[in-house]
């Protein structure tokens, strides 16, 4: 066979590959079908992400309703606004799950570049709490959210982009870095370090995930550490983290103090409460303005105390399955982009769930991580249910290419 | 190339041949694999904070969210005999504060402010209360119910002015423990401290059935502390109140037993106070136990005799303490139970107990006494407290004569080993029982009862062994009521709080000493004794009455004034011909003009029992001599003509002395219907001047019966006799209104008389 033969072949053979492409997309665009098992989204994934919203939600209420009413005076002050949320995010993520997500990747850099500019603009807002964390226009929302999955967007762009570079230096390393140090550096400056740690773990993970080769981890890891324990022992970072870690590991044995490790001795006693079966849904006790705001990054330990050691279990078991069932239908998906953003998204959910978990227990210092769907706040429980949204739509197309 | 990456690349290739296609599958593999490492890390994490350490959690959770509120159970009311209250049990409010509240010192200086003006006391103090980071300051105990109201109005300004405030005071129910008649019977009924609990005589020994059981209340509160979190496990106890006790001591008994008592100790001038226990002798219940001086029960912690307490001021400052609580220690202790004594001759009735039991005398047999007697050969002979000699007596004429020589050789043929028999036998080797805190052991020559001749020969007319005066009452009054050694009780009934009777004092028998033989037999005796022997001063008109005197001496010089001290004493019981009640009266250190039993304690017994015997409802009955000394009621003689009035009263038997120049009786003295001695003189008032005359009371003491008659006559005043009066030897020693005092003429005095010329 000569090669032009060849090449003429391979070119029949691409048309006809785009043009299957393009009538399957075509079709299901016009008829989005959420059930159909070619081509609807993963059931199984979207039925625990929809449980996991409403078992969130009735223990954010049950556990916020206290100090909603103690300090609000209206039981409801964080149930209602979370439903709100809870609501357009459903939506959301069905609407989110029609759309093809390689559309994204046209908007990729654009998303990236808005969440920096909106980084940049809450620096500018004034502090709540000591923090730059909001923008306020109307309705309150975090960049920092955000951002999260605009790094996860652009990486996952880029090693699909530059597939057989990733494994230089540069276009394997420096040049994704360059993304996420622009990011990390502006959540620095907020200060919202829980959100830049995670972000830095993630932006590790995905460039782990897209080859970059992995003595570059090993150099990266040593450095850092190299770097942290200079910072550390310079003094740079010393107060504030002298301020995060006092009373880290010894929230028990500080009981007078009503300061530092209050909240975590009282998630802890919350814990201990539940026992294997709980107390019983709504019978939490350190929810009546023990432990501060139940309804946040310590809901957890609610939830913990009411449904007990079998309770808990089975959320995280929900969790864990909601992670592995995404990432194996992620791999699935027809091309790296799709591979790459879903599993991506999906260890975001569970790095964030198992974080929250160490924090609770004091395993690590109390830096602000929220539970995925349980803890208050309503960009977070949007951007979560849109990422869902996206990871549903990659389940779309992987289902597609299987059948 | 380093080794481990030779591993990981092995690593990889395994990977690849387990069926991973590329490297994302296979590095997502690895990323799966670690996220499930740390899922299971949460999990475990979990399971041991939820289950492994689950219940000390639990238990911090609880300690935190629990507030435990005691609820005081009010303690239980003493009744006497007759259902008077004796010791109860007010409620009153204990202050507290909950300094956790306060957000600022401007808050805290408004409140102390307040509080310290309202309590009366120190501003610093409370402000400093106010700075605790707690939730719990005790301010103040037994606030009154006035006060209260008072505090409650302060609270609602302050809640008025700092909302935040309205928990910072609270206010508690609280008991106090009052006593209403202060220091009467002050030894035996004791006191409690300040927290209710009983530190002294029956509040100490019966604190368990007086205190009840506190409740308490736990009440779940939320994290701020301020609302009950709504949630079924409040955890009510009720608090049980204490159980009441009746009490076998009658107040009026008592009260007569504590006017006598103190009486005699200033009569006497007794250095180291004095007591007096009387006994139902047929089941060992004490009607009365009086121990001098006594203290007010309302406030224990002061020392109640003045001397010594301006003594303890006048030391240096660093010595008041030590004294005060010596002193302390002193008043609190109850004589009647704590204090060890030589009985004395009172033992003799013990002595002629076991002698006669054991048949080592006959009523017939006869001692000689020649005024001093040797135990044995070569020992320096012991004398007789009547030098010259009682002669020959026969056991009766012995035992009133009081004589040691006859006991010493009744104690010889009893014999050392029988005399340690009885004394066990009556009690004396073991504490009673009574139901009071500190009842004190007697002290023997030896443990096992082993005597020399010469303690035997002592021992027999009670020297050289001590004992308590609730263990010589118990001993007599098993001679007298048929031999039975009885176990002594105060508290006959316990009663709970909705007055249904708990459990009543049965009394009990411990043991039959003697015969019923031996014991009428002595009862006899010591009634003949009374009448006609040393023991005559304790002679109760209209009564028969047995006792013995006793006169012991003591080994320690207490008052260092290198004079013998004595402790006098008198034993005796009614009726004689079936004993009912026996009253012990023993004095410590008299330092008078006399110091035997017989003059000094004899007297008070006759007091205490002239007045005690008629109220236990036993009847007098008098001899016509005892008649003759009886007083009469005055007849009323005004309103009528003065000679119309004088003729009445001279047929009732009375002297007539007319004030005035009036034609009618406008007044008399003593009136009409009070008590005045048979042939007495009344007094007529004719006009007003005549009734503002007055006359000066003489003293009266030191006189024969016939010299204080004749002395009152003088003055126009009534003479009523009180005390032994059968004889002309009588001295009076005392009388009822002092020397110097102006009295309305034909006013009754009363003067004591006791005989002087017996010891014993």
């Amino acid at each position: 066979m000569s090669q032009s033969a060849v090449k003429n072949r391979d070119r029949v053979q691409q048309v006809q590959q785009s043009k299957k492409n393009a009538q399957r997309l075509n079709t299901k665009r016009k008829k989005p079908k959420f059930f159909d098992v070619t081509t609807g989204f993963d059931m199984p994934f979207f039925i625990t992400v929809i449980l996991l919203v409403i078992i969130g939600l009735i223990m954010m209420f049950s556990a916020s309703y206290p100090s909603a009413y103690y300090y609000r005076g209206n039981s409801y002050a964080f149930f209602l606004p979370q439903l709100g949320f809870a609501v357009v995010g459903v939506i959301a993520m069905i609407i989110i799950s029609t759309v093809d997500y390689r559309q994204l990747r046209r908007w990729a850099y654009v998303a990236y570049i808005v969440s920096t500019l909106l980084l940049v603009l809450v620096l500018f807002m004034p502090a709540i709490n000591g923090v730059h964390r909001w923008i306020s226009v109307g309705v309150q929302f975090q960049p920092s959210e955000i951002a999260k999955f605009a790094v996860i967007l652009v990486l996952a762009c880029w090693a699909s982009t530059h597939p057989n570079k990733m494994d230089t230096l540069k276009t394997g390393l420096v040049l994704p870095l360059i993304f996420v140090a622009i990011t990390a550096v502006l959540l620095v400056l907020e200060p919202h370090y829980s959100c830049t740690v995670i972000i830095l773990l993630l932006a590790l993970i995905m460039l782990f995930l897209s080859g970059t080769k992995l003595v570059y981890f090993i150099l990266m890891i040593g450095g850092g550490a190299g770097l942290a324990s200079v910072l550390y022992f310079s003094g740079v970072l010393s107060s504030y983290l002298d301020d995060k870690f006092a009373g880290w590991r010894h929230a028990l044995e500080y009981v007078d103090d009503h300061t530092f490790t209050w909240q975590t001795r009282n998630s802890l006693y919350a814990i201990g409460s539940g026992g294997l079966l709980g107390l019983g849904p709504g019978q939490s006790r350190q929810k009546h303005l023990f432990l501060p705001e139940p309804q946040n990054d310590f809901i957890f330990a609610i939830v913990a105390e009411e449904l007990g050691f079998v309770g808990a279990t089975l959320i995280l078991l929900m969790f864990a399955y909601l992670v592995f069932r995404g990432i194996s239908i992620c791999m699935k998906a027809p091309d790296t982009f799709g591979k790459l953003l879903g599993t991506g998204l999906c260890v975001q959910i569970g790095l964030q769930v198992v974080l929250n978990i160490f924090v609770i227990t004091d395993l690590l210092p109390n830096t602000g991580i929220s539970l995925p769907f349980f803890s208050y706040g309503g960009t977070s429980m949007l951007i979560l249910l849109a990422e869902m949204g996206v990871v549903l739509s990659i389940t779309r197309q992987a289902r597609a290419e299987k059948y | 190339m380093p080794c481990p990456f030779i591993f990981l690349r092995k690593g990889v290739i395994l990977l690849r041949k387990a069926g991973a296609k590329s490297t994302v599958q296979i590095r997502t593999r690895v990323v799966v694999i670690i996220l499930l490492i740390c899922f299971m890390g949460a999990i475990a994490d979990m399971f041991y904070n939820q289950i492994v350490r689950g219940e000390e959690l639990s238990v911090a959770a609880f300690n935190q969210q629990l507030k435990d509120t005691p609820i005081r159970a009010k303690r239980g009311t003493i009744y006497d005999a007759t259902g008077k209250v004796l010791a109860k049990s007010a409620t009153v409010w204990k202050l507290a504060m909950e300094p956790k509240y306060f957000e600022d010192d401007e808050q805290r200086e408004y409140v102390a402010k307040g509080l310290s003006e309202l309590l009366d006391t120190d501003y610093d103090k409370i402000y400093k209360k106010a700075q605790a980071n707690t939730y719990y300051v005790d301010v103040a105990n037994n606030i009154e119910n006035e006060l209260k109201d008072k505090i409650l109005e302060f609270r609602a300004e302050v809640t008025e002015k700092y909302s935040d405030l309205a928990n910072v005071i609270s206010l508690q129910e609280d008991y106090k423990r009052y006593y209403p008649y202060n220091s009467f019977a002050s030894s035996v009924i004791g006191f409690t401290g300040s927290d209710g609990q009983g530190l002294a005589g029956l509040e100490y020994q019966y604190d368990s059935v007086l205190s009840g059981t506190n409740g308490r209340i736990l009440t779940a509160l939320d994290g701020v502390g301020k609302t009950e979190m709504p949630y079924e496990y409040e955890y009510k106890v009720d608090a049980q109140n204490g159980n009441n006790l009746v009490l076998t001591i009658d107040e009026t008994v008592q009260r007569i037993m504590e006017k006598y008592i103190k009486q005699g100790l200033v009569d006497n001038k007794v250095y180291n106070r004095g007591a007096a226990i009387m006994m139902n002798v047929k089941t060992g219940a004490i009607i009365g136990m009086a121990v001098e001086e006594g203290f007010d029960l309302n406030d224990p912690f002061t020392v109640a005799d003045e001397q010594k307490r301006k003594e303890i001021d006048s030391l240096p400052e660093d010595k008041q303490s030590e004294k005060e609580s010596e002193y302390l220690s002193q008043q609190w202790r109850n004589k009647a139970v704590s204090d060890t004594y030589y009985p004395g001759s009172v033992f003799k009735i013990i002595t002629s107990a076991m002698a006669l039991e054991e048949g080592a005398i006959t009523l017939d047999s006869t001692f000689y006494c020649s005024g001093a007697y040797s135990p044995y050969e070569g020992v320096s002979p012991i004398s007789c407290h009547y030098t010259a000699g009682h002669g020959s007596q026969i056991f009766k004429q012995a035992l009133c004569n009081s004589c040691n020589p006859a006991f010493m050789m009744i104690g010889q043929a009893v014999g050392a080993e029988k005399f340690w028999e009885y004394y066990k036998a009556f009690g004396y080797s073991e504490k009673t029982g009574i139901d009071l805190p500190g009842e004190s052991e007697d002290v023997f020559f030896s443990s096992d009862g082993t005597m020399g001749p010469v303690d035997l020969a002592v021992s027999s007319f009670g020297q050289g062994f001590s004992i308590t005066p609730i263990q010589m009452i118990t001993a007599i009054s098993a001679v007298v009521n048929g031999g039975y050694l009885m176990k002594p009780y105060l508290v006959s009934q316990i009663v709970d709080d909705d007055g249904n009777i708990v459990s009543t004092t049965e009394p009990e028998i411990k043991r039959q000493v003697v015969s019923s033989e031996v014991s009428r037999t002595l009862c006899e005796i010591l009634e003949e004794n009374a009448v006609s022997g040393a023991a005559k001063n304790g002679y109760v008109a209209g009564y028969r009455v047995g006792g013995k005197t006793g006169t012991s001496q003591k080994l320690k010089d207490l008052n260092e004034d290198g004079v013998q001290d004595y402790i006098a004493s008198f034993c005796g019981f009614a009726p004689a011909d079936d004993p009912q009640y026996a009253l012990l009266v023993y004095y410590d250190t008299p330092t008078g003009d006399s110091y035997y039993g017989s003059t000094v304690s004899a007297p008070v017994f006759a007091n205490i029992m002239k007045e005690v015997l008629p109220y236990l409802e036993l009847e007098a009955q008098y001899t016509e001599e005892e008649l003759a000394n009886m007083s009469t009621t005055a007849g009323a003689y005004t309103g009528v003509s003065v000679d119309d009035a004088k003729q009445t009263a001279e047929q009732d038997g009375f002297n007539v002395i007319v004030y005035g120049n009036g034609d009618t009786v406008l007044s008399q003295i003593p009136s009409g219907g009070s008590e005045m001695p048979q042939e007495g003189t009344v007094v007529l008032f004719t006009d007003e001047k005549s009734e503002q005359d007055v006359v000066t009371v003489p003293d009266l003491t030191g006189m024969t019966i016939s010299e204080a008659n004749r002395s009152a006559a003088m003055f126009n005043l009534n003479l009523s006799i009180s005390g032994s009066a059968s004889s002309s030897n009588c001295i009076s020693y005392s009388q009822d209104i002092e020397a110097g005092t102006q009295v309305k003429p034909g006013t009754v005095i009363t003067v004591s008389f006791c005989e002087t010329d017996i010891a014993d």
